[in-house]
């Protein structure tokens, strides 16, 4: 469905990402685990076409459903993030307006990308119920919720939207542990009941193993290697993959 | 053993809303880790401001070494201040932004005149180097370190005035795993090279059981189990306690979360705080607070803590 | 017991990759910075050739002493030549010499009022901000009410009270311009106090003046150093306002305000009596608003980086 081939983002000529070539089918879940500065997150940034906003330059291929999407004017480039692919982030709260109920935003969202009146409140009803959210949040604020609601809330919006692709950019990196599989559940939900692909990026291999299908891992704007989760957990080929690995905290390593 | 630190019955509130309703802490002489563990919102940040002085005190007493804290004035207050320490959440800005590496490090030694000026550079250089930083980094803003850096440097102007007792709050959730890992393995180093006693607050219980004897797990601001971290982590008594271990990712390992999830519309219980989320809750659980009692040699706050809990189908 | 601690010296390199920067001050961002900003380059060297002028003016301007009270009468209202690049006033005097020297007369107005009134309005907003309590509620009621009164309405007051003279305006335009300051000061402390570092220097030990001086002055100065560039063009424009009232500076003193005022009813016969002294104002006030507009753009966190 999303193809990549020699995906490079620059800026004033350095290289800060560079893949190679992935390819993300219908349901299946692509991981990228790296630190900060390995180039996952402008990697996330190129996918969703908003390089260009932090004067950034994008060359190779990305297509989705055979269209190439790097070649996008801006206005087109409007109707496919939202409808086709979709963005949740690190910090949802900071994402969401601070001004307007999670009501009024959900019914907003659906509207901008074209979900017909007479749909949305059927929709809104049955992201919620996915997410495991009481319908009633919606009269509330993003200040007004946790972390992890605001999350799955955000979720509950891609779900409502049925994007083809989600990139999710560290989306339990600021949650508590017991929130983080609420979120990786509902991902999961999300995955099955939609067919969704999702792009999961995170400095975490413990939290990426628990969903992905596939596992890339970058250094310094490189792909250090990739393939099946299990391989790269259990077998991997390079030393940096191992550091990664056994960098997770584990319950009784020592002591 | 001999206790260094003793917080007793202690409730906290912002304004007129209590946000811990009586906790006790125990910490010995190091080297020693008490792990306090919970979400946000538990109250585990505000019980540290309190330890620190930098949070009101409602009711509940704080001793260190023997001396009341909350009365400490004057000289007194000037030496607790040099015997426990701090170490913040690296989001939190801990570090000014207008000085330098040098100058927050060496700001303790000026403050309590401890070290004469023409030796502080010095001493900041060795107190980098412990902590596992060059001496190249002196000159630097914090905006010029990484997040894993400036976390060493808050830990080398905490290690300054060679406390007793330090306080680490979250010291690596902003941090990246790899970094988590070499912070941890620091933290391991300098409790046995200079005979540390922490509080360390986290949410993740790997965290804890590298670096803590004991734990205390928080919820709501109300002590569910405390007692070894051994015992808490191999043989959870809480639901709550069970649900934070399950939690602990781990490579090739799907979690379960063990709890209910938040609907998003909670009502505060009469009872137990936790029963809202307790997969195992019963009528009493929702009606009554359950007492913290001693099972299996640890405390727990479970109406059913004697019980083989197995979760409904 | 799961496995040995994993060797991480491979990975030890990567947490100081960062690369080294500048060294910042907090009163200048630095060259490198200013330079990404070409009005702020512009704005400095501009400000900077009128206050060399100034110093200088004894000593480029043709007629010193036509800066004091001589006459010419027989030069009177010349237009421009070689000999009076700007042609001369109604008594005779070059006006070339007295603008240039009228450089050190308002920029002095402008030094004495950002001084006074940065240290009025930084002590007292930073001790609002920082002690909070009623010290706050009291120092920001009495701020609010100077802040109540129109501020040109209440220099022109005070001015009028005091005999006119060119300090005594400089003293009327401060003592409505601090609480602005004060206002700005007291916000910056009050969020300061809350942040980590503030925590973290009452947790070393930090008395209360070291705190303010150390973490809260200096993080709290850079808007407010900002605000005061911006502000030196207005406070040119109030400075001639008053004397073009008469209540600021009076003849000879060779003051821009002063010299357009007097000039006025010249304006027909003589365009150069008023035209120099103004495009004066004019230059000096839109360099210091680039000095000042740069200037935030440079601290800017969401503009500049940080």
């Amino acid at each position: 469905m999303i193809s990549v081939r020699d995906l490079r983002v620059s800026y004033g000529g350095t290289v800060v990402a560079h893949v190679p070539e992935f390819d993300l089918a219908t349901g299946q879940v692509l991981g990228i685990a790296g630190e900060s500065g390995s180039g996952k997150s402008q990697t996330a940034l190129a996918l969703m076409g908003l390089t260009r906003y932090s004067g950034g330059t994008v060359t190779g291929s990305v297509t989705l459903d055979g269209v190439e999407l790097s070649t996008l004017s801006n206005r087109q480039w409007r109707s496919v993030r939202g409808r086709k692919i979709a963005m949740i982030l690190q910090s949802p709260r900071a994402a969401l307006n601070p001004t307007i109920s999670l009501g009024t935003l959900f019914a907003r969202t659906l509207k901008l990308h074209g979900v017909p009146r007479s749909e949305r409140h059927a929709r809104m009803e049955q992201a919620l119920d996915e997410v495991m959210l009481d319908p009633q949040i919606l009269t509330r604020y993003p200040h007004e919720v946790s972390g992890g609601q605001a999350q799955r809330f955000a979720i509950a919006l891609v779900a409502a939207l049925r994007v083809d692709v989600l990139i999710a950019d560290e989306p339990t990196s600021a949650l508590d542990v017991t929130v983080q599989s609420e979120v990786i559940d509902v991902l999961r939900n999300l995955r099955e009941s939609h067919g969704t692909a999702i792009v999961f990026i995170s400095h975490d291999l413990a939290v990426i193993s628990e969903l992905a299908d596939r596992v890339m891992v970058m250094r310094g704007g490189e792909v250090v290697e990739q393939g099946l989760t299990e391989q790269i957990l259990h077998e991997p080929a390079e030393q940096y993959t191992r550091d990664l690995v056994a960098a997770v905290p584990v319950i009784g390593r020592t002591r | 053993m001999n206790a260094l630190l003793t917080v007793n019955d202690v409730h906290l509130a912002y304004g007129e809303h209590e946000v811990v309703h009586g906790v006790d802490l125990h910490v010995p002489v190091g080297p020693y880790g008490l792990g306090i563990i919970g979400e946000s919102g538990s109250g585990k940040t505000t019980i540290a401001r309190a330890i620190l002085k930098l949070h009101p005190v409602v009711s509940g007493s704080i001793t260190f070494a023997g001396a009341d804290v909350l009365a400490l004035k004057g000289s007194d207050l000037s030496t607790y201040r040099r015997e426990v320490q701090m170490v913040f959440q690296d989001g939190d800005g801990a570090l000014d932004p207008r000085m330098s590496v040098l100058s927050s490090v060496s700001e303790p030694l000026a403050i309590h005149g401890i070290v004469p000026k023409s030796q502080r550079r010095e001493r900041v250089g060795d107190l980098l180097d412990e902590v596992g930083l060059t001496a190249d980094l002196m000159s630097r803003f914090p905006h010029q370190l990484s997040g894993g850096q400036r976390q060493r440097v808050v830990l080398a102007r905490a290690l300054a005035l060679e406390p007793r007792l330090l306080v680490l709050d979250e010291p690596t959730s902003a941090l990246d795993v790899t970094v988590q890992e070499r912070v941890l393995q620091l933290v391991e180093r300098l409790r046995e090279e200079r005979k540390l006693a922490y509080v360390l607050i986290s949410h993740n219980l790997a965290v804890v059981d590298r670096l803590c004897e004991s734990s205390v797990v928080l919820y709501e601001g109300t002590v569910m189990e405390s007692g070894s971290t051994r015992d808490l982590l191999d043989s959870p008594r809480h639901p709550y306690t069970r649900a934070l271990r399950s939690a602990v990712p781990e490579i090739g390992v799907h979690r379960s979360a063990l709890t209910r999830i938040s609907t998003g519309v909670g009502t505060s219980p009469a009872g137990c705080t936790y029963s809202e989320r307790c997969p195992f809750a019963l009528d009493i659980c929702r009606k009554e607070v359950p007492a913290l009692l001693e099972v299996d040699g640890r405390q727990v706050a479970c109406h059913r803590a004697g019980e083989a809990m197995t979760l409904p189908a | 017991m799961s496995g040995p601690v994993p060797d991480l010296a491979p990975l030890a390199t990567s947490d100081a990759s960062i690369m080294p920067g500048r060294r910042r001050s907090w009163l200048w961002p630095g060259w490198g910075a200013a330079k990404r900003v070409p009005l702020l380059v512009a704005g400095l060297v501009l400000s900077a050739l009128i206050i060399i002028a100034g110093v200088l003016a004894p000593w480029i301007t043709p007629y010193p002493e036509d800066a004091g009270a001589v006459v010419h009468p027989t030069q009177a209202l010349l237009a421009p030549s070689a000999a009076h690049w700007f042609g001369t006033d109604i008594v005779g005097r070059d006006v070339f010499t007295r603008v240039v020297f009228g450089a050190r007369v308002s920029l002095g107005i402008v030094v004495i009022v950002l001084v006074v009134s940065a240290v009025v309005g930084l002590s007292i907003g930073l001790a609002a901000g920082f002690f909070g309590g009623w010290l706050d509620a009291v120092l920001m009621r009495v701020t609010d009410i100077f802040l109540a009164f129109p501020a040109l309405l209440l220099s022109i007051a005070l001015a009028a009270v005091l005999s006119p003279s060119a300090l005594h305006a400089a003293l009327a335009i401060a003592f409505t311009w601090w609480p602005w300051y004060a206002r700005l000061a007291r916000g910056q402390a009050a969020s300061i106090r809350r942040q980590g570092y503030s925590d973290a220097a009452r947790i070393l030990g930090a008395s209360r003046t070291r705190q303010l001086v150390r973490h809260v002055l200096p993080n709290a100065s850079t808007p407010v150093f900002v605000q005061m560039s911006l502000d030196a063009a207005g406070i040119i424009l109030t400075a001639a306002t008053l004397s073009y009232l008469g209540l600021g500076a009076q003849d000879p003193t060779p003051e821009w305000g002063l010299m357009v005022a007097k000039g006025q009813p010249l304006a027909t016969t003589a365009w150069w009596v008023i035209t120099f002294p103004g495009l004066a104002i004019l230059v000096t006030a839109v360099a210091f608003n680039f000095v000042g507009d740069g200037l935030q753009s440079v601290f800017d966190p969401k503009r500049g980086r940080r």
